[in-house]
């Protein structure tokens, strides 16, 4: 496993103890620059330090920021990555507007069912069977479109009332999604901090067999953090379908990459066993943030991309050195 | 030779390509149109598109690494190819194996030089990598003008093939024979299989995972250059499609997610397998969700398959029960072969 897992401490040569602090300095003083960097682009970019603008970066954070809050239950329970979000949110959301007729709570509860379900059950494939999560979530997302796409004929569903807009209420001016997103992260905050079943996550992924030799429940541990990410997909989809107001089984567009790129700039590392739900959310904003300031520089959104793929390399090499720093 | 056969890197293409073989052969059966020579070309067309690819993914699959970043690279390739060669088609060549070179190599030293896990570096580089070439094109599909070099690479040769299959079959060729007769091929496995026992027994861990990112960084250029140049455009974003396809034609050849499983003509017959399958569904003209959910079928069986612990569970069922139908003479021996 070890395109997942970080090498072992032994396989890395000690460093000495006046490299170490050396190194440690360097990557202080690095993030402290890019810290600054961002801070000074930020506050000299035309129109960047308004509450509008607040606005629009915290809304366009909160969709993916909901998502990826059940991402980091997934990587911290050593899970890696699901690399079915975007599928698993097209179809809660096909469902969430296609049930609208029953009401909002209902259709809601049946799209939040939809989407546990289907996650539930990748968790516990690698839950109980230790599955590579990475292939299994590639397997589910061909059979969620193939199944999405056979039942509805591969047509976009059109909502059968008009509940869902309740969705697209901005209430203080901000997005309903906005205050969403940041209950939703202080409750994973609390579970992950609070509960046992928090703390046999972080152990879980930690180190999986010494939580099996201490006789934790893992594999029921996996498929409930699953679950609840599942849950947080669906939520990701109802509002991502009444901001559309329709849904096809490109609804999730590239939420899936969205999501990670939010978790690991968040300094969640890949490989299990740390990271928070108040880091992803500052994830999410972080990249929220600097593609707000490109845009309104009027960079492409390609430069965007980009700089958001080189934030996580950054972001991903930094929370290393730092950890293997601390680890010798 | 039976128990070369059973390995799973040699059972699991040759099942595939068989079973994709006899439903080739049987399309008469249950569809209207006889098998062309046009259909055999055309499956090496699909070959052709998902071979480099899956052949670069598939490389450092072995080497216990998964680089997420082709699609990146392969994006970025076919663009630069018709950026740069419009007058000439070297240029567009060169500049794109450079790039895709040169990612590599940054890869590799990150990974292999901060021992970084593979998968968030490649992960990130896909993103921005998409990014660069999105930015190069302004978001739109561009289109290559040098139609001579489009006609030429997709001209039927030998019947059944084109310049660009037969490229593409050269590269399997070429991996094949570095990886059989150097000592590279045996270093690959090892790396992938035990890193630490491999770096004690005298290999060079760190050179071999950068050669390897390298490797898959041409060869993912220049799977975007050759199908630029046959489509005549180039595509700023290919979506994960080819992505996964090379993944599942990966873990077809008989590659190991684990890393250290896995060789050439493995993975040319879990390619080719692939392909089939695309030309069988084309010529029958099923829906293409009818494939997705085929594909769903088939990865989610081989991982199962391949999960550490449904494995101990099947052993320990296993040995627990010789233990009992050979009680009182000898007591369960333990199951040492595990595959």
């Amino acid at each position: 496993m070890n395109l997942l897992a970080t090498p072992s401490r032994l396989d890395a040569e000690a460093p000495h103890q006046s490299r170490r602090s050396r190194t440690d300095v360097a990557i202080t003083a690095i993030v402290v620059l890019a810290v600054l960097a961002a801070i000074v682009m930020g506050l000299s970019t035309h129109r960047f330090v308004t509450l509008a603008n607040a606005k629009a970066i915290l809304t366009s954070a909160s969709l993916v920021g909901i998502a990826a809050l059940g991402l980091t239950l997934i990587t911290i329970g050593g899970s890696a990555v699901s690399l079915a979000v975007s599928q698993t949110v097209a179809v809660a959301g096909m469902v969430f507007l296609s049930a609208q007729s029953l009401g909002l709570l209902p259709a809601f509860v049946i799209a939040v069912v939809c989407g546990t379900v289907i996650t539930g059950l990748q968790g516990a494939v690698v839950g109980y069977a230790a599955a590579n999560p990475v292939v299994l979530t590639i397997a589910a997302s061909f059979a969620i479109t193939g199944v999405a796409t056979g039942v509805s004929g591969g047509t976009t569903v059109s909502p059968t009332g008009t509940g869902y807009d309740v969705l697209n209420a901005t209430p203080g001016g901000v997005a309903l999604s906005v205050y969403v997103l940041i209950v939703m992260a202080l409750v994973v905050e609390w579970v992950l901090r609070r509960t046992g079943f928090g703390r046999s996550l972080y152990l879980i992924g930690e180190n999986r067999p010494a939580a099996r030799a201490a006789g934790l429940p893992v594999g029921r541990t996996t498929v409930v953090a699953w679950l609840a990410a599942g849950a947080l997909f669906a939520v990701t989809a109802a509002f991502t379908a009444a901001f559309n107001t329709s849904a096809n089984v490109n609804l999730g567009g590239t939420l899936t990459f969205d999501a990670i790129a939010a978790v690991l700039a968040g300094g969640t590392p890949i490989s299990g066993g740390r990271g928070s739900a108040l880091r992803t959310l500052a994830g999410a904003v972080l990249i929220a943030a600097v593609s707000d300031i490109l845009l309104l520089r009027g960079y492409s959104t390609g430069v965007q991309i980009m700089v958001k793929g080189l934030i996580v390399l950054f972001v991903v090499v930094i929370v290393h050195l730092r950890a293997k720093g601390r680890q010798a | 030779m039976s128990q070369a056969l059973r390995r799973p890197e040699t059972l699991l293409p040759l099942t595939a390509l068989g079973i994709t073989v006899i439903a080739f052969a049987l399309i008469p059966t249950y569809t209207d149109s006889d098998i062309s020579a046009f259909d055999v070309y055309n499956t090496f067309q699909i070959f052709a598109r998902l071979g480099p690819i899956a052949l670069a993914l598939g490389l450092t699959m072995i080497a216990g690494e998964f680089d997420l970043s082709v699609v990146g690279t392969y994006a970025l390739g076919g663009m630069l190819t018709v950026q740069a060669g419009q007058e000439n088609f070297a240029y567009g060549l060169l500049a794109a194996v450079g790039a895709g070179a040169v990612i590599g190599l940054v890869q590799g030293c990150v990974i292999a030089g901060l021992k970084l896990p593979s998968m968030p570096v490649t992960l990130a580089t896909y993103i921005a990598l998409l990014g660069l070439t999105s930015a190069l094109s302004g978001g739109l599909t561009k289109t290559y003008s040098n139609v001579s070099v489009t006609l030429w690479v997709d001209q039927t040769v030998l019947t059944y093939f084109s310049p660009r299959s037969l490229i593409t079959l050269g590269l399997f060729g070429i991996a094949a024979v570095v990886l059989t007769y150097t000592r590279w091929g045996r270093e690959l496995r090892a790396i992938g299989g035990d890193r630490r026992a491999s770096r004690v027994a005298g290999v060079r861990v760190g050179r071999l995972v950068v050669g390897t990112f390298v490797a898959s960084g041409v060869l993912s250029a220049l799977g975007g250059s050759l199908l630029s140049f046959s489509l005549g455009s180039a595509n700023p974003d290919p979506g994960v499609q080819p992505l996964i396809v090379a993944t599942a034609a990966a873990l077809l050849g008989g590659v190991s997610l684990a890393g250290g499983r896995g060789n050439t003509l493995g993975l040319l017959g879990g390619i080719l397998a692939v392909a089939l399958l695309a030309e069988i569904v084309t010529v029958a003209a099923l829906p293409l969700y009818v494939t997705q959910l085929f594909y769903a079928g088939l990865l989610g069986t081989i991982v199962v398959i391949d999960a550490p612990d449904l494995h101990s569970a099947l052993i320990r069922q296993r040995a627990r029960l010789r233990f009992e139908s050979a009680r009182p003479s000898r007591a369960g021996t333990p199951p040492h072969r595990q595959i």
